[in-house]
């Protein structure tokens, strides 16, 4: 029995209080002691954004042919499609990035970007699940709350795992994505909004006041210290005091978090506050900071949520240069703001970002303007946590259709996630019906280029 | 050159023959080859580097990173090749190989051996004399003699009988999850009788809220919800009928034998009722996709594995589900053993069951069918008045789409290039010119007659029969003819070839009811089907070989699944008795004997008191299973009646193992609920019915927007008991969620107890528990008098002590109620 499930079952209760405000023992030195992770709800297609294929402009208008059958979502495959979009080279490195994101492009330095990795479904709900829990059924864990499960919380007054969610609506498959699955409810997804009251029911409604909150949990707090005191042995009835008080401190700490108006003009309008199109998403981005500046561990963002599929993610069936020249310029300010703020606060070394969508799309077209669903390759990045900025890792074939050099399972990436946090995905296990469940099951290999 | 040296003397001492490619054909390609399992070809250089679903085998000069090389050498699981391990030489030459290029032969590679699988492992001895599977023993003794042994011989005094008040609360809330009135409290403290504490027991498993609480454990494990889950989340508008059901079959305390018959083959027991018909929804508590599985088969493998893994947890403690994709690693289960499991399920098709007489039921379908019959004539008619204007609009409507798209409908069809018939394809196949656009468009007598028709079909859909009480269950059939229903969207492009195939959803021919072919499936792939496969159990547990199938007289089933209810119930089943007898104690003293419920096999936990786990199961059969007549076993015996305080044996057994004392532990979140509800004075005492949807806020609701979630005002209505809240698997009710629900997906026995702030807030701050305090003030007003005594009665069922009083001391009763509704003993099951 490990220390992680010596302390959990001590007192059930206990256990999962005690894990939530202390930092829990790492497998070897980590690199990143907490993530951002940026999620693109709806499916970014690689063609158009980090992965670019001259060959789609060879042979545009020409079946894809020697791939075997090529199975389409919506059904009915059409020809090959060249981007709408232009690639330039940028920075040292001489990454190649479409014209969609000037801004990330310059930054490429930042980040490694991975071409080849590739999923499991070309279900929208699926592929969320994949990239959440490393299974494409619901039910599993989802990796903040594995992160939050395997090194506790760095902090004594805010939740160790937050979601902010796109403000149209959440993404596909909902609150299962940020499920604690078997595990306990302390290591789930805690929603905030990005409104003053973050957090469901933070502060009491009208009509009661501050004072008589005090004076209610003072009584609370003497009624259950008297009754603790009758049973000595038993720690979940203190942790549960506890648990009192660590909400009272957040009824503070989390409005003070999601406060953005002690932020300067300057932070304000490098993360896009001061443009109609941008102010959401950099809402999302600069609470994020915020949020890891105060110790949470992990801070998961969506960007696309389910209002009007076509519209309000990247799901781009029926145009993909509208769709993507949208939300591309809805989320490059935000997201080299959130980067280069980072980076300029000294944050980023040790903190992990990710962007990835949940699945690639077709190098076909569809009804000649849209793209399909491809869960055969995507590209994603990852910046900070001493990862070399920069550089490529992995190919997808000549169109762009399936990933061809090293492909990067949504196993290894969790594992190189885990790996980068200083855990073996191998030994990060927990104990449900009898079998040590893995995040990664019994799959998963760090991408060495990133360790 | 040491290396290269090294790779001479081995080429030389395999010999000529044993080149990487020859190695390939030898031992890989019988699965990676024209059975491309995994989608891995390694025929040829192009293929393989191409890979399968795992990415690419081969990458060409980098040998540590190929999947190929991580197979083979252990680095991923599993290790291949899966019937034998490769010499740490051959690994060695694939290694070298894939270094220099892996260059290919100009030929294709062939396989040199053909498909076959390792045989099944023999049951050995060893595997059954692993305690789950032995025969259960008849120790007799009883439930205090077993753990006061325990107990003696770690010299641990237990703590003494807990106080009349607290023991008539742990009652109330362990049988009906409701407290006891003051009045009820008062009358069985003051009653001297010696019997009051049976007779006690007796009159609350009479209460048909018993059956609220106790189904609720048993809808755990059936992972009931009301919602498929995935991407669609639709209502499953008759589920409700099945949890009612097993309320009802709580309450009317039906031997479990009985209960678990109806649940696997209601529709096959010789008499059907509308409740075992309706006990066939346990089949179908599986989360599921929104499409028709005759279109997505593969989700029929993990509907099945579903089956498999809650029979297999929930019914057998046992993880069968392990042994999908290769024998069971830790348990004697092969593989073989679970696709046994799967052909005795495998003829389950879906089928709401007609609550009504067949007679009644057959008038139904076939009205319905002739106004189907009727209805599709008119369509037609429509269709072809309405084809002239589409073949005017649609043109139009293809202006909209790029030039190359326009180009490629303009060309003739004879004439197009293989790009341009697919553009053409995509488009004229996916537009259709609505109904506004061809009104816009119709001459006035065809305007005319457009309406009529579809006034005629409006007319005939209204003359529908209204639907009897239908069962959301299962029967046999052949799902390849399933028809549509009710959120089918057929994917296209997608799907079962039925065109060649001959039968029909339900058996109605002549003969008997033949179930579809099933096969073992190599590595669980439905690509790759080794071999034709029935009917059976796990072998470990089938000591006296039961029939496998016992075909009803109407041979409509195949009678597999009667077969093994039959099987799960026979005397001689070691698993059954033991893992129910199990459960029921978990849920008395919250934590089973065997710690992990649903793992009887070697990674689960041995039984604290194995011989008392005997008696339990050997008690249960001779008490013709019967689950209240368990309770009143358990419940009466010392242990049970043992005060939670008390710290004899804090030092030598913190955990509490042996039981000294009563296992104090926080109430599961419908019954904190619940409570709250009692407390207040609210509780809707409504049994049964549909769903209710209590309000949720709008910034929630949000985050999950398919399915239904119909907002009730916070009112009466909606004040019902927890196990009537709406479960909707993509939206748990925060409520529950964040005091530990389980996940609805998968099958549960042992709930998760945790503490975290979001609890407090709730409790503190939640309009819900705000509006209850107020009532449960207002109750308190009401009654007059001493309103800490009557809160402290109505929520503890004890008085206030002086300590006590002084801390609420000028609270005001809005106060007062709020934090008697936080407080850890009101929580708490002590």
């Amino acid at each position: 029995m490990n220390r992680r499930q010596l302390l959990l079952t001590a007192g059930g209760g206990l256990g999962a209080l005690a894990l939530n405000s202390l930092e829990a023992a790492t497998h070897h030195p980590a690199k990143a002691k907490r993530v951002i992770s940026l999620f693109m709800s709806g499916g970014v297609s690689h063609l158009d954004t980090f992965d670019p294929k001259p060959a789609l402009t060879r042979y545009a208008g020409h079946p894809l042919e020697g791939k075997g059958e090529v199975v389409v979502r919506q059904g009915h495959p059409g020809p090959l499609m060249p981007s709408p979009f232009t690639f330039r080279r940028h920075g040292q490195s001489g990454l190649e990035v479409s014209e969609l994101f000037p801004k990330l492009g310059a930054l490429c330095d930042e980040y490694a970007l991975i071409r080849s990795a590739f999923s499991k479904s070309n279900d929208h709900v699926q592929a969320h699940y994949a990239l959440a829990s490393g299974q494409i059924r619901m039910g599993f864990p989802s990796l903040g709350a594995w992160v939050s499960y395997g090194l506790g919380s760095l902090n004594q007054d805010l939740p160790g795992y937050v979601v902010l969610y796109d403000q149209r609506g959440g993404p596909f498959g909902g609150p299962a994505n940020w499920t604690a699955g078997f595990m306990p409810a302390a290591y789930q997804g805690t929603v905030f909004r990005a409104a003053n009251q973050p957090i469901l029911d933070l502060q009491p409604p009208p009509g009661v006041s501050a004072a008589e909150q005090r004076q209610r949990l003072a009584a609370l707090r003497q009624l259950n210290s008297i009754d603790a005191a009758r049973a000595p042995s038993n720690s979940e009835l203190t942790a549960r005091l506890d648990s009192y008080e660590l909400a009272y401190r957040m009824q503070s700490a989390a409005p003070d978090a999601v406060d953005l108006s002690s932020e300067s003009p300057a932070t304000r309008r490098l993360y896009g506050l001061d443009e109609a199109h941008t102010e959401p998403f950099g809402r999302q981005c600069l609470m994020a900071r915020r949020l890891v500046e105060r110790g949470v561990r992990f801070v998961q963002l969506y960007h696309g949520g389910l209002g009007n599929q076509n519209l309000d993610t990247w799901d781009a069936h029926e145009d993909v240069k509208a769709n993507h020249t949208r939300h591309a310029a809805a989320t490059d300010t935000p997201i080299a703001g959130l980067l280069t703020d980072l980076k300029s606060r000294g944050l980023l070394t040790d903190t992990l970002v990710l962007w990835h969508g949940e699945f690639g799309r077709m190098p076909i077209s569809q009804r000649g303007l849209g793209r399909d669903h491809n869960p055969g390759v995507m590209s994603l990045w990852m910046a900070g946590a001493g990862i070399r900025g920069g550089q490529v890792i992995g190919t997808s074939d000549e169109f762009g259709y399936k990933a061809a050099e090293q492909p990067v399972s949504v196993h290894d990436f969790h594992a190189t996630i885990l790996h980068l946090l200083g855990l073996d995905h191998t030994k990060l296990t927990y104990r449900f019906n009898g079998r040590q469940m893995r995040l990664t099951d019994v799959y998963g290999t760090p991408v060495p280029q990133l360790l | 050159m040491a290396r290269l040296s090294l790779g001479i003397l081995l080429a030389a001492a395999l010999g000529a023959q044993q080149d990487a490619p020859a190695l390939l054909e030898q031992k890989c390609l019988h699965c990676h080859g024209a059975t491309p399992l995994g989608k891995l070809d390694l025929r040829t250089r192009e293929a393989a580097l191409r890979g399968g679903e795992h990415g690419a085998a081969i990458v060409p000069g980098a040998a540590p990173t190929s999947k190929l090389i991580r197979m083979v050498s252990g680095l991923d699981t599993p290790r291949m090749p899966l019937n034998g391990a490769l010499s740490p030489a051959e690994i060695d030459l694939l290694t070298r190989w894939i270094a220099a290029g892996a260059p290919y032969p100009d030929r294709p590679l062939t396989a040199r051996q053909k498909l076959t699988l390792t045989p099944e492992p023999p049951l050995r001895d060893a595997d059954r004399k692993w305690w789950a599977f032995e025969p259960i023993r008849a120790p007799g003794g009883s439930i205090d003699h077993w753990l006061n042994q325990a107990l003696t011989q770690a010299g641990i005094p237990p703590s003494p009988r807990a106080p009349k008040a607290t023991l008539i609360r742990r009652a109330y809330l362990d049988l009906l999850g409701l407290p006891p009135t003051p009045a009820e409290v008062a009358a069985f403290v003051n009653n001297p009788d010696p019997q009051a504490w049976p007779q006690l027991i007796d009159q609350l498993l009479a209460s048909p809220h018993y059956g609220e609480r106790w189904g609720r454990h048993w809808l755990d494990l059936a992972r009931y919800a009301d919602s498929n889950g995935y991407e669609h989340d639709f209502d499953r508008p008759h589920a409700w009928r099945y949890r009612d059901y097993v309320i009802r079959a709580f309450n009317d305390d039906k031997p479990y034998h009985t209960f678990l018959t109806e649940q696997l083959a209601g529709d096959e027991i010789p008499h059907p009722t509308y409740d075992s018909l309706t006990a066939t929804g346990f089949l179908r508590g599986y989360a599921k996709v929104g499409f028709r599985e005759k279109d997505n088969p593969e989700f029929r493998y993990e509907y099945l594995d579903d089956m498999i893994a809650t029979i297999g947890r929930g019914v057998m403690g046992l993880t069968v589900q392990c042994a999908r994709c290769h024998d069971h690693k830790f348990d004697p289960i092969s593989q073989k053993d679970y696709y046994r499991m799967q052909a005795g399920l495998f003829g389950y098709v879906e089928l709401d069951h007609p609550l009504v007489p067949p007679a009644e039921a057959q008038a139904w379908r076939a009205a319905n069918a002739r106004l189907d019959a009727a209805i599709a004539a008119l369509r037609n008619q429509l269709r072809a008045l309405e084809a002239p204007y589409a073949a005017r609009i649609l043109p139009e409507k293809y202006k909209r789409f790029p030039a190359n798209v326009q180009q490629a409908i303009a060309t003739p069809e004879a004439q197009r290039t293989p790009g341009q018939v697919l553009l053409a394809n995509q488009v004229i196949r996916t537009t259709r010119a609505n109904p506004a656009e061809i009104d816009r468009l119709c001459t006035p007598a065809d305007l005319a007659a457009r309406r009529r028709l579809q006034q005629q079909i409006t007319a005939l859909e209204k003359q529908r029969p209204p639907a009897p009480p239908l069962a959301m269950g299962v029967t046999d059939g052949d799902y390849r003819f399933t028809p549509d229903g009710p959120g089918d969207e057929p994917a296209p492009g997608k799907g079962v070839q039925s065109t060649n195939l001959v039968g029909s959803f339900l058996h109605e021919g002549p003969g008997r009811y033949i179930a579809p072919p099933s096969f073992l499936l190599v590595r669980g792939d439905r690509h790759a089907p080794a071999e034709p496969i029935g009917p059976g159990f796990p072998r470990i547990a089938d000591p006296a070989s039961r029939p496998t199938e016992l075909p009803p007289p109407h041979g409509k089933t195949s009678g597999r699944r009667l077969a093994l209810a039959h099987w799960l119930t026979a005397p001689e089943h070691p698993l059954t008795a033991r893992v129910m007898a199990n459960r029921i104690w978990h849920h008395h003293f919250g934590r089973g004997l065997v710690a992990s419920l649903d793992n009887f096999g070697r990674m689960g936990d041995r039984p604290s008191h194995p011989a008392l786990l005997d008696y339990l199961a050997t008690e249960f059969r001779t008490r013709g299973c019967s689950i209240k007549a368990m309770h009143r076993l358990i419940m009466t015996s010392q242990a049970y009646q043992r005060d939670s305080l008390g710290e004899s044996g804090a030092a030598a057994d913190p955990a509490n193992r042996l039981l000294w004392r009563f296992p104090m532990r926080r109430l599961e979140a419908e019954i904190v609920r619940d409570q709250v509800l009692a407390v207040s004075g609210a509780l809707n005492r409504t049994l049964g019915g549909p769903a209710v949807f209590p309000p949720l806020p709008a910034e929630l609701l949000a985050s999950s927007t398919k399915g239904i979630w119909h907002n009730q005002p916070d009112g009466p209505e909606t004040w019902r008991r927890s196990v009537y809240v709406y479960r909707k698997r993509g939206l748990p009710f925060p409520f529950f969620e964040i005091f530990d629900l389980p996940d609805q997906n998968i099958a549960c026995g042992a709930r998760n107890v945790s503490t975290v702030p979001t609890q407090a807030l709730y409790l503190m701050n939640d309009p819900f528990l705000l509006r209850q305090a107020s009532l449960f003030a207002g109750r308190l007003r009401e009654a007059g008098g001493d309103p800490v005594a009557h809160a402290f009665q109505l929520a503890l069922a004890r008085a206030p002590r002086p300590e006590e009083r002084v801390a609420v001391a000028g609270l005001s009763l809005e106060a007062l109620a709020q934090v008697i509704l936080n407080l850890n003993e009101f929580l708490y099951l002590r």
